[in-house]
């Protein structure tokens, strides 16, 4: 059964890769790597960063190519519609993808490779990773263009359910076209400490980006009010941020050097030591599609407190997170049922159940379904493609359908100057590293 | 004496080895097809630069900003179009002593690079990525430099003809490393 299973060579594409850090990044690495292990081909494509331009091999020869297109906002590639057509092009070509796999509805790269491949008549996958608001002009253009590329997507893939039910208002395809397939934490990185903290001290760690999207300014009213009512819990900070500022004045105010740290940016090498030296791990996010740092904290034995928001209620069992309405007097009032639960936890047994509920290879594994899926949909013609984008809108159908069809036509053109034949095929890694062991 | 051959549409590939004494130089040339379109091309854009500066020239009287614009782009589409057609390309392996690459150019000119067999730490097929395609180039990593070093440097050839000249570079700075740590 295992030997029957189709090898699939997948192409990921997004603006947000190493060595940028964040869960889209390590989301990528892990999976990428777990798909290696499963026999398929995995290539990944993102834009340059700084110096690194060019192609390079990361572990388990995991190729990624880093195409000389700079960064223009937030890490985002310039949006030029038709530029990025050739050298896709030449990547499908010469590594012979049969699946792109596309990241996070922000990255303007991911949107133009599937237009591209679309076009190829390759076949695409779309993960969301984030959730998106409705009302603001940002959100709007953005739920716009990602109606645009999911229009004659297949199939896509969210998180959590409830990013499932965001992605599906927000681009209006059919929701039995989404699959939900979570993300998942290295357990084996994440591990308790070896010795189980003391319990006269309750330490509550706090580790995210101090913006607002984050809940920075919660931290800052309920941080005082802890203070206040627990003597004996202190907190330990890290992360920085615009928002920073405002918990180092909250600190000066209420005088609570002593109890309140602040360490500054936390490489992810050190997050773990950072974790094992707490009790409780405090999450103030104002949305989250999944948020893996509360697996991490999970499989680091820590007790968790978050907001209920987004795709949170999904992530954990009820006896390792305590759930909190978005506001200052219900997030102290969960602080305190959970230093009533800690000691009733062992951070050893917490970790070995978060090893059976979340494992990349598993999430490899549904992943894989997804392809199965997507490989045996039918291929349509442009003709046939087209009246999808028409539904998109009255005018912005319209637009979208002309988009498509000066796209073919260039692709067309392409292929008449330069022939698919006189782009050489790239030998795969593995089989001359096994030709030069033989030899 | 030996040859070899190998042909693709644009280039073709022949590899001569000469012994002199008791060493065998490696001689490794890449000939290129002269494009006819491309020379019409290149005299087009010598036409127009040419007109732009008789009508320059004609029209002194009555010259604007529009004659330097003029003048402008009949220079960029000169520039544009120029075709310097390269006959060749070599690469001399000559065991123990060095590396010779040298370009042939169709009107006699040959440019000739020489790198000494100790400074090669080892060549390299590199694939190139730029802003529109990805292509395979053979490069010489050189020791205490920051630059790497192209082997052909106007051709791209296609990685078939690249994979020899590749392995016959490999084999002579081998050996060279070899001689170097019985020393």
């Amino acid at each position: 059964m295992e030997e029957s299973r189709r090898k699939h060579r997948i192409l990921m594409v997004s603006d947000f890769f190493y060595p940028n850090f964040g869960g889209v990044e390590s989301h990528i690495y892990y999976l990428s790597q777990c798909l290696l292990k499963r026999g398929h081909k995995v290539v990944i494509m993102s834009h340059a960063y700084g110096n690194r331009t060019g192609v390079r091999y990361i572990t388990n020869n995991l190729k990624v190519y880093y195409i000389p297109w700079r960064p223009f906002l937030m890490q985002n590639t310039l949006p030029t519609f038709y530029l990025t057509l050739p050298i896709i092009r030449t990547i499908l070509i010469r590594e012979k993808i049969s699946i792109v796999h596309g990241h996070q509805a922000f990255s303007t790269l991911c949107h133009e490779s599937l237009m591209h491949a679309r076009t190829m008549g390759c076949k695409v996958v779309f993960t969301d990773h984030s959730l998106y608001g409705f009302a603001d002009p940002g959100s709007i253009h953005m739920n716009k263009i990602l109606q645009f590329t999911l229009a004659d997507i297949d199939h896509a893939i969210c998180v959590s359910h409830t990013s499932k039910e965001n992605t599906v208002l927000r681009s209006g395809i059919k929701p039995e076209t989404v699959f939900v397939v979570p993300n998942a934490v290295d357990t084996a990185m994440f591990t308790p400490a070896p010795t189980q903290l003391a319990r006269d001290e309750v330490v509550i760690v706090v580790i995210s980006r101090l913006v607002y999207r984050k809940g920075a300014d919660l931290l800052v009213e309920v941080i005082p009010e802890v203070c206040r009512l627990f003597p004996h819990v202190r907190f330990i900070i890290g992360g920085d941020g615009p928002k920073r500022v405002r918990l180092e004045e909250m600190r000066e105010k209420f005088s609570l050097q002593d109890r309140v740290e602040m360490l500054g940016a936390v490489p992810h090498s050190q997050v773990r030591s950072v974790l094992i030296s707490g009790h409780i791990f405090l999450n103030s996010s104002l949305t989250e599609a999944f948020c893996i740092a509360i697996l991490e904290a999970a499989s680091c034995g820590l007790l968790t407190v978050s907001t209920r928001v987004g795709g949170v209620p999904e992530v954990l069992p009820e006896d390792m997170i305590v759930l909190a309405e978005p506001a200052p007097q219900d997030m102290v009032r969960a602080i305190e049922q959970a230093i009533d639960m800690l000691p009733n936890i062992d951070p050893q047994i917490m970790h070995s159940r978060m090893k059976s509920y979340y494992s990349w290879h598993d999430v490899a594994k549904r992943t894989e379904i997804v392809y199965d899926c997507v490989m045996d949909s039918s291929n349509k013609s442009i003709l046939e493609r087209l009246p999808r984008y028409l539904i998109c809108g009255a005018w912005a159908g319209k637009i979208f359908c002309l988009v498509m069809i000066v796209n073919f036509i260039l692709w067309r053109l392409l292929e008449f100057f330069q022939p698919a034949e006189s782009i050489e095929e790239v030998p795969d890694m593995a089989s001359m590293c096994n030709h030069e062991d033989d030899n | 004496m030996k040859n070899r051959r190998d042909s693709h549409d644009t280039y073709k590939y022949v590899r001569t080895d000469t012994s002199t004494l008791d060493k065998v130089i490696d001689v490794h040339d890449v000939y290129v097809k002269r494009s006819k379109l491309r020379v019409l091309f290149s005299y087009i854009g010598r036409l127009i630069l040419l007109a732009n500066m008789s009508l320059l020239l004609i029209e002194k009287d009555k010259l604007s900003i529009v004659s330097f614009w003029r003048l402008f782009l009949g220079v960029v589409s000169a520039k544009l179009l120029q075709y310097k057609p390269i006959k060749k390309e070599s690469v001399v392996i000559m065991p123990s002593f060095g590396v010779q690459l040298e370009t042939h150019y169709w009107n006699g000119r040959i440019d000739r690079k020489f790198i000494q067999m100790g400074k090669i730490l080892k060549p390299v097929l590199n694939e190139c990525v730029t802003p529109v395609t990805c292509y395979w180039s053979l490069v010489l990593v050189l020791r205490d430099e920051d630059q790497l070093a192209l082997v052909f440097q106007k051709l791209q050839p296609p990685i078939k003809i690249l994979v020899p000249v590749w392995k016959a570079l490999c084999k002579s700075t081998n050996l060279e490393d070899h001689s170097h740590s019985l020393k």
